[in-house]
């Protein structure tokens, strides 16, 4: 077993999945904790929500407009979720902040559980990628693979953007100094106020695509948070490179762990975690005020 | 520092008669409710030392309490110690647990400091879950609680073991309020204020912070210790981090850093939780718009908006109206 290439690779792959999926759903909390200094743990809850929006739209029009519509959707509870309570809360600390968005999970999760019931949904994997795939000499999901393109999509997109547009600039701006940027006569409100939406639809993205490999239940919401938490801290609250890197490394000690020490695996990642935390007690990348 | 007012020693009264006259007159399940809210008590007692006189605003104090549950109901079972032995043990144990977790996490802060605790307690949570000689996720059962019958008390009996539990908390009440106003404690408050300061003035702030918080986990193993005893069956989910996160909630629904607020909080928190599962099951749901409320109106829980409403009418009878504007006492 272990000294077949297959196996490597297909484990390998396996994490990358994983890490990509990780990846869309932290880069939207790093950018929001990056550029607004903002704790959001309802974050969770928006990946919940994308899910079972997906599964209403897929039910009624197929994936390809659950792909499509629930990402939107979720935007717009974003846009919700931030003017009723996360532009009050901005200005208060941390705590304050991670109390109030732990209460939403509780209002978000009943809310889901009120709408949809108890009982776990499923969505069928389309037609067009249901099969098989030979990836590097192995048989792979075709589903995982659209997975992990995805994610390097989106990656690619991001990184773009930040790095070689205008909006991407003012962004780095406002996460570097935003007091600064807004003397420069960047709306920083306004900028926060789309990265927030960005952010909550990729959190509805991952959890659309995520929802025909999980079932779509109520608890999803904090059984994805803490590694969404943990690859944030070990990569750091930088922008996109270090998102990946944190993706990355949980996914592969995640997979790896399970496959080659069962025993140790679950203990692992929160030892990696606390191993961060030792070496650099603020983050790998330490937030203002 | 922390300091007893007229109005929290009228609380203490006040919560201390209820709890009396609730276990005397009560029946089982009120005397299960009444337990349950004491063991609780107990958990955010131990949290809001650390959290409300210090700012460590723990997210491991669930699975400290639970490390001292399965502490005591290894020892007391598998290793075959008699229980006031194996309670001592699994107290002492948690301590020195949470002790480690208090040294190693003292220079982080804010958020960082948060994410640090939940590490640690989801990685005893994981371990317990995984390892077998803790029964995985189906638990342990067969627990034992104290023996004695010497002294003529039997503690299988519910309105005993209540009184009991009772009793523990207020002997914890009394080594919170000890520690917190000892030398250690008051280093413990000044460090939360300004570690600069403090460090500049020659304290060893690492220590100050790992030794309240070995002490605060402490008495969370004890509150373990009880539970396990309470339901004689433990199982993982006591540890989860939810279980830490509920315990945070109940001191802020109580009142952070008042000591008596969050023993208000977790009677609140039981009571509604119970009222309100019987009506509906998404309780959480209220729960969460009420936890939403009372952090968004920026009062400091229950216990602290009756403390700011209670100085806010003493002063404007006690002064001239016009000269309201004096020194705020604590």
């Amino acid at each position: 077993m272990i000294t077949d290439l297959g196996f490597w690779t297909l484990q390998a792959l396996n994490a990358l999945q994983l890490s990509m999926l990780l990846f869309l759903l932290s880069v939207g909390l790093t950018v929001i904790f990056g550029l607004m200094h903002f704790v959001n743990l309802a974050h969770g809850a928006l990946y919940a929500l994308g899910a079972y929006f997906a599964a209403s739209v897929a039910a009624m029009w197929g994936y390809w407009a659950a792909l499509l519509l629930a990402p939107v959707a979720v935007a717009g509870v974003g846009v919700l979720l931030y003017s009723g309570f996360i532009q009050r809360m901005r200005k208060s600390g941390p705590m304050a902040q991670v109390l109030v968005t732990f209460g939403l999970i509780f209002v978000l999760l009943d809310m889901t559980r009120i709408v949809w019931g108890d009982l776990p949904l499923a969505i069928e994997v389309p037609a067009m990628l249901g099969g098989r795939l030979a990836v590097l000499g192995v048989e792979y999901p075709t589903y995982r693979v659209f997975i992990i393109v995805l994610g390097l999509v989106v990656l690619g997109g991001l990184a773009f953007v930040l790095g070689r547009t205008q909006i991407g600039a003012m962004i780095r701006a406002g996460v570097d100094n935003d007091e600064m940027a807004a003397c420069l006569g960047i709306n920083v409100e306004r900028l926060f106020f789309c990265v927030f939406c960005v952010g909550c639809a990729l959190a509805g993205l991952a959890g659309v695509v995520a929802a025909p490999l999980l079932s779509v239940s109520p608890d999803m919401s904090l059984q994805i948070l803490i590694p969404t938490l943990i690859v944030i801290v070990i990569g750091g609250l930088c922008l996109l490179q270090r998102g990946v890197a944190g993706a990355l490394l949980f996914g592969f000690v995640q997979t790896f762990g399970a496959v080659l020490a069962p025993q140790l695996s679950s203990v692992l990642i929160y030892a990696l975690l606390a191993a961060v935390l030792v070496i650099k007690p603020v983050g790998l990348f330490p937030a203002k005020g | 520092m922390f300091r007893h007012t007229p109005l929290r020693y009228a609380a203490l009264v006040l919560l201390a008669s209820a709890a009396l006259f609730q276990a005397f007159t009560a029946q089982y399940f009120g005397l299960e409710i009444l337990t349950e809210i004491l063991i609780l008590a107990m958990l955010v007692l131990a949290l809001d030392m650390v959290a409300g006189f210090g700012g460590m605003v723990s997210l491991c104090h669930g699975a400290l309490m639970g490390v001292g549950a399965y502490g005591y109901a290894v020892l007391s079972t598998t290793a075959g110690l008699t229980p006031p032995v194996a309670m001592g043990a699994a107290v002492a144990i948690t301590a020195g647990l949470s002790w480690i977790i208090g040294a190693i996490c003292s220079r982080s802060h804010g958020i960082y400091f948060i994410m640090a605790t939940l590490a640690f307690g989801q990685m005893a949570y994981s371990y317990v879950f995984e390892a077998p000689i803790f029964g995985g996720d189906d638990g342990l059962g067969g627990i034992e609680r104290l023996d004695l019958s010497v002294v003529g008390i039997d503690l299988n009996d519910t309105r005993t073991f209540a009184l009991f539990c009772l009793v523990a908390l207020a002997a914890m009440y009394g080594l919170a309020v000890v520690i917190l106003r000892s030398g250690l404690g008051r280093s413990f408050s000044g460090v939360m204020h300004n570690e600069q300061r403090m460090r500049a003035l020659g304290l060893t702030v690492w220590r100050v912070k790992a030794d309240v918080f070995g002490l605060s986990g402490m008495i969370a193993g004890v509150a373990g210790v009880l539970a396990a005893q309470h339901i004689m069956y433990i199982s993982p989910g006591l540890m989860a981090w939810t279980v830490s996160g509920e315990a945070l909630v109940v001191v802020i629904l109580g009142g952070l850093g008042t000591l008596v607020g969050p023993l208000v909080g977790a009677a609140v928190f039981v009571v509604l939780k119970h009222e309100l599962s019987s009506l509906t099951t998404h309780w959480h749901l209220i729960v969460g718009v009420i936890l939403i409320g009372v952090v968004m109106s920026r009062a400091n829980g229950i216990f602290g908006f009756i403390e700011d409403f209670v100085a806010a009418r003493s002063k404007s009878a006690n002064t001239n109206p016009k000269a309201r504007e004096g020194t705020k006492d604590a």
